[in-house]
């Protein structure tokens, strides 16, 4: 089994959006593929129509009160599950204070469901808290969508510093440019350039493209309504990237 | 929490499926999409190794997709799969890497897979919706129909109703299984497609067995003992013959020889049952068939214990032994076209012919009947079975560490015809204690085997050696390479040899001793108790 999050310190950069297509992609692949949602405003729960609900809510999970694996909703693709997220993920922080070794608590829920997945997405909120440095400690990669600013690339920097201040060596960190809008002259320009300078940045990005926004009007993975066009292409193309990044 | 299981409900001829469709309907909101056709091979060994573990596998096609299916492991959860990108696995080795190559490479072993039945159905797939038009239960119906791989029509076999359950949504599940039973009166199907596949064909799951087991009563007169033993030795070499042909795996040719093997020991061992004129006809014929597939044979256990050889040596010269398997490789092809020939000449067929002619033909209860053919078969498998472990117990006993190789052969010979005796007449036994006694026996017979063959495959490595040489010019490491090899298969069998005495004490201890005398020591009275 392996785990993949998707996760950037900033918000709306495309981190649902990709841990929602990958999942299909991989899932089609015959990988026994599972989202988890873990954002309280559950965007990925609400483009596989399930209910931001879970039973108990993250009081009862983080505690083992409850398996994960009696809360897990099965999608409408084959091979393809969600646990899907609930309003209380908002007080995680909170209440991963509480437990014994908190940074390793996701890792520890999650090992169990080692038999029935090849595959876990998280998709993560954004921020940096105990909850992403549960998320880094329980993942193999993480994958940084960025879309191609200066700003971005701050913050991208603040994410290996804070990698590399707290020796999480192991975590294979996998960003590439999403939202890439060849209108503007600034991400060109950081499209020629940061290859140079930023090994592990994946070759793929993915386009800025009205098909990707429409998933939230069909309430369905972009491949489900839309066989081809950029958007679609990119996305097979960073799944396959992915897919040899992590040996899968 | 294990995931659910599907669902699977015949559907009567009397029901039409569009009147299950409208009741569903009418209470549900139910999406239809596109209906598709689906062909399934199910797969498994020629002698059911995957069945018989409650494994099943196959190939799904829809859409000119292909997949490889697997039912049986509970941790896959049910019908696990994974794309298949090129024709169907012949070996296990053949699937790719992941949870179902794991999981049938063990019982697989070097067995071929094959298709056992095909099946075509025609799928129409119904999804019931929730309020947010989500997907919480798919429906399948199918109409199935299913035919010998490959060839001619598909026979109708059933139209089935499935119902997948999605995770996490039990309800409607059950609410349509309600609906199912109180309105249509359907229940859970018993079988599953593979079942009523090779039903529709005339076969059934697991209808080849190598394992013998008769289940004659201890008063049946022993000629027809003899012939109910025969006829399935003879079932077992015809049903073989066509696998074995095509060299689809080594183990047709081997269950072959064993079962010409295990007669020819029948027909000198049950004694007294046929006349001599009828034995004579057919003993000779029989060890022909032995001489024949013998050469093949040797091949193939060079080929299958290659790797083993291979690991025996150290690291740096294995490499050196790859023109032997390219020897090899070439010479079992070789070997197997000259076998081919030999199965299909008039003068192997006739051999079978005659042999089912004799051994179907009613006994002629006026004639002149050979002194045992009417003895009640349990008394004559004490007398037999007796007799040759006094015989054997006779030779071993004479046996030290000077004695010659031949007296070790000769035993064993007779230790095999012991083993196959108390094979066929297991049934009459109480089966606790002639299975420990078998599996005694088989311990001295592994050493024995040892003993001989490994002395046997030196030789032959030494003969190959020779013809290697003569066929082109062969690397002097190779030469070396496999002299080691030689080396190890005669230490081996000199550690045979020393084991002997140790082996053979175990076998001949008196707690065993008294219980083949109290099994077998009966000759007059015979049977169970
Ligand atoms: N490649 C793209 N082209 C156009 N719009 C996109 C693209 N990717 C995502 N979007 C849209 O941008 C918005 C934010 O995307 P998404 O939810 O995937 O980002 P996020 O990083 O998960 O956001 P958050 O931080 O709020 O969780 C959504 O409305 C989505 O439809
Ligand atoms: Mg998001």
């Amino acid at each position: 089994m392996r785990i993949l999050g998707v996760y950037n310190i900033k918000g709306g950069v495309g981190k649902t959006a990709t841990a929602v297509n990958l999942a299909y992609l991989a899932s089609r692949e015959g990988l026994r593929t599972l989202v988890w949602d873990l954002d309280p405003q559950g965007a990925a729960s609400f483009y596989f129509r399930i209910k931001p609900k879970v039973k108990g809510g993250s009081k009862k999970m983080l505690r083992g009160k409850i398996d994960l694996d009696d809360l897990i909703k099965g999608t409408d693709f084959e091979n393809l599950d969600l646990l899907p997220a609930d309003f209380s993920y908002r007080n995680m922080d909170l209440l991963l204070d509480e437990v014994k070794k908190p940074a390793l608590r996701l890792l520890k829920l999650l090992r169990p469901l080692s038999y029935e997945y090849d595959l876990i997405f998280l998709d993560c909120p954004p921020s940096i808290s105990l909850v992403s440095e549960n998320i880094f400690q329980a993942t193999d990669a993480l994958l940084v969508p960025t879309i191609p600013t200066t700003l971005s690339l701050r913050t991208y920097r603040q994410l290996l510093d804070f990698v590399a201040n707290n020796k999480l060596d192991s975590l294979k960190i996998m960003p590439f440019f999403s939202m890439v809008d060849r209108r503007k002259r600034m991400h060109i320009e950081m499209l020629e350039q940061l290859p140079k300078h930023y090994d592990e940045l994946l070759t793929t990005h993915i386009p800025y493209a009205s098909d990707v926004e429409r998933m939230g009007v069909f309430r369905q993975p972009l491949l489900e309504y839309a066989s081809k066009g950029p958007a679609v292409t990119a996305y097979e193309a960073l799944w396959a990237e992915v897919r040899a990044g992590i040996s899968l | 929490m294990i995931k659910q299981q599907e669902e699977r409900f015949s559907i009567p001829d009397v029901i039409h499926p569009d009147e299950i469709v409208v009741a569903i309907q009418n209470s549900r909101s139910l999406l239809e999409d596109p209906s598709t056709i689906v062909v399934r091979t199910f797969l498994d060994s020629f002698d059911w190794r995957l069945y018989s573990r409650g494994l099943s596998l196959w190939t799904e096609r829809r859409d000119g997709v292909s997949r490889l299916c697997q039912n049986g492991i509970p941790e896959l959860g049910p019908n696990a799969w994974i794309t298949l990108p090129g024709a169907a696995p012949r070996f296990s080795d053949d699937i790719p890497p992941g949870q179902i190559q794991e999981s049938v490479a063990q019982p697989l072993g070097v067995r071929a897979l094959m298709s056992q039945v095909e099946t075509e159905s025609q799928v129409r797939s119904l999804r019931l919706l929730d309020s947010a038009e989500k997907t919480v239960l798919r429906i399948l119906l199918e109409q199935n129909g299913s035919r010998v791989s490959g060839t001619g029509q598909y026979r109708f076999c059933g139209n089935t109703i499935r119902l997948l359950p999605v995770r996490g949504y039990p309800k409607p599940l059950s609410r349509i299984r309600k609906l199912l039973r109180s309105k249509f009166g359907l229940s859970v199907a018993k079988d599953d497609l593979q079942d009523e596949a090779l039903q529709a064909i005339g076969r059934e799951a697991g209808d080849y067995s190598f394992k013998l087991s008769f289940n004659f009563d201890p008063m049946l007169r022993s000629d027809l003992a003899a012939r109910q033993i025969h006829l399935y030795l003879l079932g077992i070499i015809e049903r073989n013959i066509p696998g074995m042909k095509a060299d689809l795996d080594s183990e047709f040719l081997h269950d072959l020889r064993v079962a010409v093997r295990r007669t020819r020991s029948a027909l000198t061992q049950i004694k007294g049952v046929f006349s001599d004129f009828e034995l004579d006809r057919f003993k000779s014929r029989l060890a022909w068939v032995g001489q024949v597939t013998g050469p093949t044979r040797d091949m193939d256990v060079f080929l299958l214990g290659f790797g083993q050889y291979r690991e025996s040596l150290p690291q740096k010269f294995r490499d050196d032994l790859n023109p032997l398997h390219d020897f090899l490789t070439k010479h079992q092809k070789m070997e197997q076209q000259i076998l081919v020939q030999k199965i299909n000449s008039p003068h192997f067929r006739k051999l079978l012919k005659e042999w089912r002619l004799f051994l179907e033909t009613t006994v002629d209860e006026q004639a002149d009947t050979p002194p045992d053919a009417t003895t009640p078969i349990g008394q004559l498998a004490n007398r037999r079975i007796h007799k040759m472990y006094r015989r054997v117990l006779k030779h071993g006993s004479a046996i030290n560490d000077e004695s010659p190789a031949e007296s070790l052969h000769d035993l064993r010979k007779e230790c095999k015809k012991l083993r196959y005796l108390m094979e066929f007449f297991q049934h009459l036994y109480p089966n606790k204690k002639i299975s420990r006694l078998i599996r005694v026996l088989k311990e001295l017979l592994d050493n024995l085997g040892n003993f001989q063959d490994l002395e046997v495959q030196a030789d032959q490595l030494r003969e190959y050696a020779r013809q290697m040489v003569e066929e082109r010019e062969t690397p002097h490491d190779t030469l070396l390479a496999m002299g080691m090899l030689v080396d190890g298969l005669l230490r081996r069998q000199q550690q045979a040899h020393l084991e002997f005495s140790e082996r053979f004490a175990s076998f001949s201890r008196p707690r065993n001793q008294r219980m083949f005398r109290a099994l077998f020591a009966s000759g007059s009275k015979g049977g169970k108790r």
